[in-house]
């Protein structure tokens, strides 16, 4: 097809606001998907990601419109994930476009994230249009809304759609729009082949497969092309695009988005943000925005039977296949036995992956609380990259430490103004900027670090303010701070795994929140055990659990054995989900108390 | 073969606070059905257990509250139980002191009753009032005396200890005050709040005045010690007899000896099975006025299930498990299966050893729970 009729948009919305069923409509409105064919929000295909309403991984969908002037146009829709910690990828599937549509609550307004989202698109110079949505709400309140978005991000909403993907209102409206106001992509058909890669997933049968948007050039089955980031050459056996099942065509031109496949076995040869072109006569230059995956957060992933070490390496190696941006090396830890380390996007990637090793993979699984990764300057000048407390170097060799520091953006109503300062400041933040964004909500932001936003950051931000605060954060840089590890010791004995790194000024106050919610989830047991929190060789905190002194059946009423049995096997489930450390039994729950602190 | 019968009578004046047993305070006008019911699947479940393995050695009339039947009924039900299982040896009732008077009592002796449960709970009236209990302290008293004149010799006191309110002054003086009415069987039962209770609730709202954990660790020692030196054997976990004077009833539910459960929420186990009536009253009586049994089968009989039963059954009595029993029963040797755990136990002091037996130690009978789990297989 002919460039000029060619529409490569995505949905910019933020958790909620409507972004799968407006896309499922207009699947649905073009025919793309018959009725039954169609499952609900048909883009958002993980379980866990339809569970949680949001988007991990990117879908495209190319869907064929007559617009107004009676062409057929070819409009691709990419979708991007919904959530901060995929920053990078979408700002690889608004590069594949040349417009999006920002969709906005008619009740809520606009949020955090949308607002990061917005003003990445308008980075890439996409053309925005404005779509608020839910309008049959009896709260939608579209004219405020829209005075927001003049507001906020200046853009002129004389043209907003008003629409409900609920009511199917709106739809073609905003179809016609695509058509009309997102240019088509511009690129040289006869120009050396340059495509972007916006994502990736494997499939069992043909291998790791690459999202592209072709930029110039043209790709056809057959052709030998190559990676430009990592220099992998390969040959396409198929090239295609979604529908949004995977249709070969047998080629892609030039502004066209879709697949490729080929000879590639592993999902990290196929990096997304990497450019493919021709493996002879190839493009000089690869796409700008190129970026290789950096974890923000780890944890220690441990098999609760250590017989299981075998059975959570294939399931890692498994997910790993469909994403890249899951990194993970072995180790070991006194307490725990044989596991993994784990790098994360951030803390909703590492939850999804936990869940789903949990839950699709049946692993028990120890979980240790997430770390970020610290800058340790050594006396002897050598500067090592920290990320299990477990790890860090004696303090007697520490010159200085440095820790990740990220700009947080919070946008509350105004009342709550005071508790996110509050808790901003507790949290170690530094004030920026505050803005108004209409009378009523204002955005703020901190310079804060990392490593309290992985602790209960935004369940406290949310808790304070009724929910309203949406909140987005990206990595800022590196600064100087005076930390120090606190081990927790169990029965005299240091658990290597329960080890945090934290701020000086707070290591006495969370050694003894830790010490006393340990002795909160540590079940009494046949001896007392004392809990101990220290840094270095000072303890800071003492608690005991004490002896389990007691614990009898009562009375055995007309013979009922079947309840004593089940009291029984719900107490040896409960046992079974424990880790023996030393003498002790550890629930689980333990290796995340410092989370649960505060 | 040695069995036992148990005979379920769901109905009190009122549920006290912390039952979540079977049992409905009031439902008067489901009485004469009910024993009408019970009646029936007494005729044909009885029956048909005494033509295959004899008359019962043990009866057991429990509940709720057995003597909350009118004297009517219970005389009815009575003569039926006598006409299908004779006199077994011995044939107790539970009795709530607010329920009975002489002439009640005198009428239960002489349909054949031998032993009374008198559930007395506390001799401290506020406690008694918190536990929702329908009778006094004086009550209970009376209900002894009376008791002995309707020439019952053999009669066992349900106390209670861990309760709202209860000091160890309290809990002392409510068991002297058992011991100078010279019953011839305690049962001692710590308070357990169980979910759906009013009890719960309270405790729920920060409301439930219950002792602190240290305290009732303390009144638990010293019951344990206590009745044991004024002449009462712990042959049961919360069971003390006067020599000869165990509950043989409640002894068979330990001993892996068969029993039938008659009436709703009844349980049974027979040929290695354990079985179980409805507990809805309602559904209990239309099942047998339709014609057939309300009994369903609880659980899978493995032979597993049977010898981790078997075990932590056992293991509740001062006995312990029998092993030249368990071999006869299972066909292998008690250490071949639980051989590993029997040694950790042993070695953390919960468990002793001998020839013929395996026991809990003192320690081990504090924390039971802990110890029974372990011989759950899987």
């Amino acid at each position: 097809m002919e460039s000029k009729h060619i529409r490569n948009f995505s949905i910019i919305a933020h958790i909620d606001h409507g972004k799968s069923t407006i896309a499922d409509r207009l699947i649905e409105y073009t025919g793309t998907l018959s009725q039954r064919e169609m499952e609900a929000q048909v883009l958002d295909n993980m379980d866990l990601e339809r569970e949680r309403g949001i988007t991990i991984k990117a879908q495209t969908v190319r869907l064929d419109y007559r617009g107004k002037d009676g062409e057929m146009y070819q409009l691709n829709l990419i979708d991007t994930p919904g959530h901060v910690d995929f920053t990078y990828e979408v700002s690889r599937s608004l590069a594949a476009c040349e417009g999006a549509l920002l969709v906005v609550d008619a009740a809520q307004g606009v949020e955090a994230q949308t607002l990061a989202n917005v003003y990445m698109a308008l980075e890439h110079d996409l053309e925005i249009i404005p779509v608020i949505n839910k309008i049959d709400l009896p709260s939608a309140e579209p004219d405020r809304v829209k005075q927001e978005i003049e507001d906020t991000i200046g853009l002129d909403t004389e043209n907003a759609i008003l629409a409900s993907a609920k009511a199917g209102i709106g739809i073609e409206e905003i179809l016609d729009a695509v058509v009309e106001h997102i240019p088509a992509p511009e690129g040289e058909e006869a120009a050396p082949l340059q495509a972007l890669i916006f994502d990736s997933y494997f499939d069992s049968y043909k291998g790791a497969i690459a999202h592209i948007r072709v930029k110039q050039g043209y790709i056809k089955r057959g052709m030998k092309l190559k990676m430009m980031a990592t220099g992998k050459v390969f040959e396409v056996t198929d090239v295609g695009c979604f529908k949004p099942q995977p249709v070969e065509l047998g080629e892609l031109h030039a502004g066209e988005v879709g697949f490729v496949a080929g000879s590639l076995k592993d999902v990290r040869d196929v990096r997304v943000g990497d450019t493919i072109t021709t493996a002879e006569r190839g493009a000089k230059e690869p796409l700008p925005g190129y970026r290789g995956v950096t974890p923000m957060v780890y944890c220690g992933l441990y098999p609760v039977e250590s017989s299981d070490y075998d059975n959570l390496k294939d399931a890692l190696e498994k997910l790993q296949l469909n994403d890249a941006a899951l990194v993970f090396e072995p180790e070991t830890s006194v307490a725990l036995g044989f596991g993994f380390r784990c790098g994360f996007l951030g803390l909703l990637h590492m939850d999804v992956i936990q869940e789903r090793l949990e839950r699709e993979y049946k692993l028990k699984l120890i979980i240790t609380a997430p770390s970020v990764i610290y800058h340790v300057y050594k006396t002897n000048g050598e500067m090592v990259k920290v990320s299990n407390p477990a790890e860090l170097p004696p303090q007697t060799e520490i010159e200085h430490m440095e820790e990740p520091y990220v700009k947080a953006t919070v946008i509350v109503p105004n009342d709550f103004v005071g508790a996110v300062m509050e808790i901003s400041q507790d949290k170690r933040g530094e004030f920026k900027t505050m803005d108004y964004l209409d009378t009523n909500r204002v955005l703020i932001t901190y310079h804060i670090p990392l490593n309290e936003i992985i602790y209960d950051y935004f369940d406290r931000l949310k808790s304070a303010t009724r929910g309203y605060a949406s909140l987005d954060y990206e990595l800022a840089d590196y600064q100087t701070s005076k930390l120090v590890k606190v081990d927790i010791l169990l029965n005299g004995d240091a658990v290597d795994a329960l080890s945090t790194i934290v701020h000086k000024d707070r290591a006495a106050s969370r050694g003894r929140q830790l010490a006393s919610k340990l002795k909160e989830i540590i079940p009494q047991q046949m001896f007392e055990i004392p809990i101990q929190a220290a840094i270095g060789s000072k303890v800071i905190a003492r608690e005991n659990v004490r002896a389990r002194r007691k614990d009898v059946l009562a009375k055995c009423y007309g013979g009922d054995i079947s309840r004593k049995r089940k009291l029984l096997e719900k107490q040896k489930e409960g046992k079974k989900r424990m880790k023996a450390v030393g003498s002790v039994e550890v629930p689980q729950e333990a290796f995340m108390a410092i989370l649960k602190i505060d | 073969m040695q069995w036992g019968a148990y005979v379920h009578i769901p109905f009190c004046r009122r549920k006290c606070n912390y039952c979540d047993f079977a049992s409905y305070g009031g439902r008067e006008e489901a009485r004469e059905a009910y024993v009408d019911a019970l009646g029936v699947e007494t005729l044909v479940r009885g029956q048909e257990m005494v033509l295959k393995h004899g008359r019962p050695a043990t009866l057991y009339l429990g509940g709720g509250t057995p003597s909350a039947l009118s004297l009517d009924q219970m005389g009815t039900l009575m003569a039926l139980m006598k006409s299908v299982f004779g006199e077994p040896e011995e044939f107790t009732i539970e009795v709530n002191p607010g329920t009975v008077d002489e002439a009640y009592l005198q009428k239960l002796r002489e349909w054949g009753a031998n032993r009374l449960s008198i559930g007395v709970q506390s001799f401290e009236d506020n406690i008694l009032k918190t536990l929702g209990r329908i009778h006094t302290a004086a009550q209970a008293e009376e209900t002894v005396k009376l008791a002995r004149e309707a020439g019952f010799e053999n009669l066992s006191l349900d106390l209670m200890y861990g309760l709202p309110g209860q000091t160890m002054a309290i809990m002392q003086e409510s068991v002297a005050k058992a011991l100078s009415l010279q019953p011839e069987h305690i049962s001692i039962y710590g308070l357990q709040v169980e979910e759906g209770t009013p009890f719960f609730k309270l405790q729920q709202e920060g409301k439930l005045n219950l002792p602190q954990d240290e305290l009732t660790d303390e009144m638990y020692d010293y019951i344990t010690e206590y009745l044991p030196e004024q002449g009462y054997r712990r042959y049961e976990i919360s069971n003390f007899a006067r020599p000869g004077k165990e509950s043989r009833h409640n002894l068979s539910y330990w001993q892996d000896v068969p029993y039938l459960g008659l009436g709703s929420a009844a349980h049974s186990y027979l040929d290695g099975m354990r079985l179980e009536n409805v507990a809805d009253l309602d559904e209990y009586i239309n099942t047998i006025k339709s014609g057939s049994l309300p009994l369903r089968s609880e659980e899978d009989p493995s032979q597993q299930h049977h010898m981790e039963e078997f075990a932590f059954l056992a293991l509740r009595t001062a006995k312990g498990i029998d092993k030249k029993k368990f071999k006869d029963t299972f066909g292998k040797d008690l250490r071949s299966v639980y051989g590993k755990k029997i040694n950790r136990l042993v070695r953390q002091g919960l468990l002793q050893e001998n020839k013929k037996s395996v026991s809990l130690t003192k320690a081990g009978a504090k924390v039971g729970n802990q110890v029974f789990a372990e011989f759950l297989l899987s």
